[in-house]
């Protein structure tokens, strides 16, 4: 199995043009020949993938294949571990990520992210989403903040739930309230792109339900890289899907294609559930 | 195989293993009883030498101030005051309580049942007031701490006289005093007041007192922000070599070396090399915090690394810089466990009495210190001076200081867990 596995990858050559997407959208991020090692060990092997404006693209694969790893060299987060090295063309809107002019602050200031685990700061709802904008300087007065963090409440669905207890600590909200909570404060900085990593993975399926309709919205606004195990859930939100396998990028199409008729032998072994 | 014979084995072993959990639950009992054991006679045997020291054998006397004594040339001028003849005073007002007792001999074995602080407290007044010069007052003096011993019970009086430190006609005098009842054990406020002394009841801890209290407010200066500045170096931003492998290592290493160490280091290069004053609470300050510090930096580190990764993402992926990440996020989760670990360690400091026998801290000093450049002692040096002393008077004095510096232990650790509680935060 192994070696039909790896005979199969080396197939994907013939797709040279796995990552691009047509013309008529303009590319938000752009990546090209991604490597990413850990040390001795390579996670990711030439990874070609353009993110498109108001599109969901959704990451797909076995466990361990590199999806994560993938999110989080688009807004360098890799940085902050140690034995991480990565080497590529990234970049978004034109400027490169990874060179020098392209300050990490400003970077996530623009590349919003969203985690597997729900993760609000141990503070009140208002300070959670109130915190990306004070730092960066974005409102400048608290009048102003107040409206951005109601409207990027209201924006991430959680407003009317939330508006009478505003100064009550994130913590105390559910799981899925808590995910919401964490997306509108993704988007009080305005961010041209939001990753998401599995979002959904820790929640029940009407807490999933409302954050899948929650990205449906978002993505007027905003390109949405997201990662996901579940196949509907993939099928469901996204426009694309790329998928990965033991570091490689194996297919990258429209959702509806990669489903219905997938050109490669493991992305249909993936979807008919025979891999992973 | 069949399903019953399974049944019966593993019902079998299940006697066995219970008994194993049964068994292992019993040794943990044990160790905690054994501890409890040791705890209650550790404790029940400190207070049960020193609640008596908290009292102190005390007379009450009709004293006349009388100018002849204090100011024979009536000057008014509080210099001239201050070396009146107050002991005289006293002793006027004792003899008249003895009319009968006229030879020298019987009277100086009067003398030695007062204390010498009699003298020293009626000073005080008088310089505090000096209109009380010429009037005669009623006042609760101190006795010798023989006599105070004897009232306490801790004098053998069935040994022979040469072998007591109170003579046959010393503790007749004392009885018929009793039967005046003008002797009273009163609160020992002698205890709480003054510096050391040679004589035992008119020794106090607040020398020592004041001197750990300079100390350790030296030591937290230095130590806690040094500590967790240096954590936080460390735990964030260092880069992962062997340069910085090697520092961790002599780090843990640090707060490992006997205390002792500390005081050489301290005597070598604060008093030797940079002629800080010998005895100063400043240089124990600054020798404790060099052994607090090691410390803090592993409390410190222990508790910036329990911050959960997620919340280091969350900020991070909102943009915020390394230094806003820490200030504001990862710093105020850490801070209950750093302020913990750092109290735990100025504990300890607190107790140390090794590091400041080596810089001089075990000499004498009778003085309050006012600053912390004057000589000073320090609670557990003082507890050593006064159980190396051959005076009956210093064995409660020792257990009661022992008692006055666990207090500030248990308040130390007390205030540790509120802070922990106050500042945990909870998701």
């Amino acid at each position: 199995m192994k070696n039909i596995d790896q005979h199969n990858v080396n197939q994907k050559k013939e797709f040279e043009t796995v990552g691009s997407i047509s013309s008529s959208k303009d590319v938000v991020m752009s990546v090209k020949d991604c490597n990413v090692f850990y040390g001795e060990n390579q996670a990711l092997k030439n990874i070609n993938l353009e993110v498109g404006k108001s599109e969901v693209i959704a990451l797909i694969g076995p466990s361990g294949c590199g999806k994560s790893t993938f999110l989080r060299c688009l807004n360098r987060l890799n940085d902050t571990i140690d034995s991480c090295r990565v080497t590529g063309e990234f970049s978004l809107e034109g400027e490169d990520i990874y060179s020098g002019d392209m300050d990490v602050v400003l970077l996530r200031a623009r590349v919003g992210m969203v985690f597997q685990k729900p993760n609000p700061f141990p503070k009140s709802i208002y300070e959670n989403v109130a915190y990306g904008p004070k730092i960066h300087g974005i409102t400048s007065s608290k009048r102003e903040l107040d409206e951005l963090v109601d409207l990027s409440l209201d924006r991430a669905g959680l407003l009317e739930e939330v508006k009478d207890r505003i100064h009550s600590p994130g913590t105390s909200l559910s799981g899925g309230q808590q995910q919401r909570l964490c997306i509108a404060r993704a988007i009080a900085i305005k961010p041209d792109v939001i990753l998401m990593d599995e979002p959904c993975s820790a929640l029940d399926p009407i807490a999933t339900e409302k954050i899948e309709g929650l990205i449906n919205e978002l993505k007027e606004n905003y390109a949405i890289v997201m990662v996901t195990h579940s196949m509907s859930q993939a099928a469901r939100v996204s426009q694309r899907a790329a998928y990965f396998h033991l570091g490689d990028l194996i297919e990258v199409g429209d959702t509806k294609k990669i489903f219905e008729d997938p050109e490669h032998e493991l992305t249909k072994n993936y979807i008919h559930g025979r891999t992973g | 195989m069949n399903k019953s014979s399974i049944t019966e084995i593993v019902n079998k072993n299940l006697k066995t293993r219970y008994k194993k959990e049964a068994r292992f639950q019993r040794y943990g009992q044990f160790s905690i009883f054994v501890a409890i054991i040791f705890l209650v006679i550790f404790f029940t045997s400190i207070i049960s030498k020193g609640y008596t020291a908290f009292n102190q054998a005390e007379i009450r006397l009709n004293v006349n101030l009388d100018y002849e004594y204090i100011d024979p040339d009536r000057t008014g001028n509080i210099e001239e005051i201050r070396y009146g003849d107050f002991d005289g005073i006293v002793y006027e007002a004792f003899y008249k309580l003895f009319p009968k007792v006229k030879s020298r001999a019987d009277k100086r074995e009067l003398r030695e049942l007062l204390s010498s602080g009699a003298g020293i407290k009626i000073q005080r007044l008088v310089i505090e007031d000096i209109s009380l010069i010429g009037s005669q007052i009623d006042l609760w003096l101190p006795l010798d701490d023989e006599v105070d011993m004897l009232l306490k019970g801790n004098i053998d009086v069935d040994l022979p006289e040469s072998s007591r430190r109170i003579s046959d006609s010393q503790i007749n005098f004392i009885k018929q005093l009793q039967e005046q009842k003008i002797i009273e054990n009163k609160f020992n406020t002698t205890l709480f007041t003054s510096g050391d002394s040679r004589e035992s009841e008119q020794a106090g801890i607040l020398g020592a007192l004041v001197g750990s209290a300079l100390m350790l407010s030296i030591t937290f200066m230095i130590a806690f922000p040094l500590g967790v500045a240096a954590a936080i170096y460390l735990e964030e931003f260092a880069p992962k070599n062997r340069f910085i492998d090697f520092i961790e290592v002599n780090i843990n290493n640090l707060a490992a070396v006997p205390s002792i160490i500390y005081g050489l280091l301290g005597l070598a290069v604060f008093i030797n090399y940079l002629g800080m004053p010998r005895s100063a609470p400043l240089v124990g300050g600054l020798v404790l915090a060099l052994m607090t510090f090691p410390v803090v930096i592993i409390a410190s580190r222990a508790s910036l690394q329990s911050v959960p990764p997620s919340i280091r993402d969350a900020a991070l992926g909102v943009g915020a810089s390394k230094i806003q990440t820490i200030f504001d996020h990862i710093l105020p989760l850490a801070l209950p466990g750093i302020l913990t670990g750092s109290i735990i360690g100025m504990a300890r400091a607190l107790g140390e009495s090794a590091p400041l026998i080596m810089i001089g801290m075990v000499a004498f000093v009778v003085d309050i210190p006012s600053s912390p450049l004057d000589s000073s002692a320090a609670l557990p040096v003082q507890v050593y001076l006064w159980a190396d002393s051959p005076e009956r008077g210093f064995v409660e004095k020792t257990s009661a200081a022992i008692m006055v510096l666990l207090t500030f232990l248990l308040l130390m650790n007390s205030l540790a867990i509120w802070l922990r509680n106050k500042y945990e935060i909870k998701w």
